[in-house]
């Protein structure tokens, strides 16, 4: 079987179990509206400190969901045991990180979308051209959160204090993300150039890369003893 | 030990694994033909599992050779079927779907047929589109021994598959594991259950701290006396 295939077949049963049992996702996209909406009663809308704080408060919004559902992402095959059975069948430990990866992305991409949808709404944000650039900004920061997420989470997947143990190991490593994330943000709802989104843009698309690299080159050992 | 004979597939050698100051296999040496079906007996803690993880290369020696024979670097994964302690299936998937998703990773040849065999195979044609969070144990059972075979390996390795079958569970799984025999599948079975292990086994391995205290033929003991054997050596 190609790699592509292998890897499509691995997230394929991933969101399929996801979409079996949606009951996990449904609450980590409410905690997600659940952020906005207490944000939104603790600041005046209208207020301009408030929109300030508007890229902060997205990005919290969007990280916090993120690492809830990246925690779960392991579930399975702790539960079952079934990663003894990934692990011996006859497949690349990067094709296994890709497949969890990409189906991690997909789920991370979901709850964000919703989120996103959600933000316009409660912050008036005006829908000009320049606000199209920011689901571009959620699409490569979720890329990277979910590269380094999947390797965290499945280091942290049989400890039992996991839930706690994979933001305090991935907060520090996508400091550089959300820093980027936040900003180009600020900028695109800004009146500002539009040439420093791209900047920050190239920022994150680098990010991705090494983390998704770096981290597809490190799962070997993460899945060994 | 000298060269294999022609139809030695497995060769261990003094396989030795440490858990830090744990020694969970000390000096285990055995060979397995191809069409063994051997029983590995012994007391909680005694290496069993260990010993099984080694040879599925879940697990890597300390100390030590496992050769296989013809030698197959990168195919032993290919030659080995699992089933542990847990069912390593997916419980959100039907008993098909969880077939169909490990022969297609094993790269088997029309899946979808494969899958559906197997689910005759073990009795479970009625329950193949049903969720595994909803099968009973020992439908579950089956469907992990299914899920092993699903790649038609050459070795079995079963880690106390009676664990949590009722009787009639337990008599379904002899069945189906008495059909595997004389197929040339050479089959290590863990098991505390000496009854049920002899009645399937052509060797008998018996393991206590570690080490194989005893190796034996089925054919030179009657179970009587393995079980006595068995306590005297595992006591002692």
């Amino acid at each position: 079987m190609s790699s592509l295939k292998t890897i499509g077949l691995l997230a394929g049963k991933d969101l399929r179990i996801e979409y079996r049992s949606p009951q996990a996702f449904l609450t980590t996209l409410f905690f997600g509206l659940l952020i906005l909406i207490v944000f939104n009663f603790a600041f005046d809308p209208g207020n301009p400190a408030t929109l300030d704080a508007a890229p902060g408060i997205l990005w919290v919004s969007l990280l916090f969901p993120g690492i809830i559902q990246l925690n779960r992402s392991f579930r399975a095959e702790r539960e079952e045991g079934t990663i003894h059975a990934l692990v011996l069948a006859p497949v690349e430990s990067g094709l296994l990180f890709l497949g969890k990866f990409l189906a991690n992305w997909v789920l991370l991409l979901l709850v964000d979308l919703f989120v996103l949808i959600a933000f316009v709404f409660f912050y008036n944000v005006r829908l000009t051209s320049r606000f199209f650039w920011l689901p571009l900004v959620v699409i490569l920061a979720s890329i990277a959160v979910s590269a380094v997420g999947t390797l965290f989470a499945s280091m942290v997947s049989s400890v039992s204090a996991r839930e706690v143990l994979l933001p305090i190991l991935l907060f520090p490593i996508i400091v550089p993300v959300v820093i980027a994330a936040v900003s180009a943000s600020r900028e695109i709802m800004s009146t500002g150039e539009l040439q420093y989104v791209l900047s920050w843009i190239k920022l994150l698309t680098g990010c991705d890369i090494v983390f998704t690299v770096g981290s597809f080159m490190v799962f070997e050992y993460v899945l060994g003893e | 030990m000298g060269p294999p004979p022609e139809q030695t597939l497995l060769l261990a050698t003094q396989l030795t694994k440490r858990f830090g100051a744990v020694t969970a296999v000390r000096d285990v040496s055995f060979r397995a033909h191809e069409g063994d079906f051997i029983a590995i007996f012994g007391p909680n803690g005694a290496g069993k599992t260990t010993l099984l993880q080694l040879i599925a290369n879940l697990s890597q020696p300390t100390q030590g050779v496992l050769e296989w024979f013809p030698e197959k670097p990168d195919q032993v994964r290919c030659s080995v079927g699992f089933v542990s302690h847990q069912s390593l299936l997916y419980s959100e998937l039907s008993g098909f779907e969880n077939l169909l998703f490990f022969s297609r990773l094993y790269g088997v040849i029309r899946p979808r047929k494969r899958a559906q065999e197997l689910l005759d195979q073990m009795g479970l044609q009625g329950a193949g589109h049903r969720l595994v969070k909803h099968y009973s144990s020992g439908m579950k059972q089956r469907l992990t021994l299914a899920r092993a075979l699903a790649h038609d390996p050459e070795v079995l390795l079963l880690d106390e598959p009676y664990a949590g079958l009722d009787q009639h569970g337990s008599r379904l799984l002899t069945g189906i594991l008495k059909g595997l025999r004389g197929d040339r599948r050479t089959v290590f079975l863990i098991t505390h259950n000496l009854m049920e292990g002899m009645a399937l086994a052509t060797r008998a391995l018996i393991m206590n701290r570690g080490e194989i205290v005893h190796e034996t033929g089925l054919g030179e003991l009657e179970s009587e006396k393995l079980e006595n054997l068995y306590f005297r050596l595992v006591e002692s």
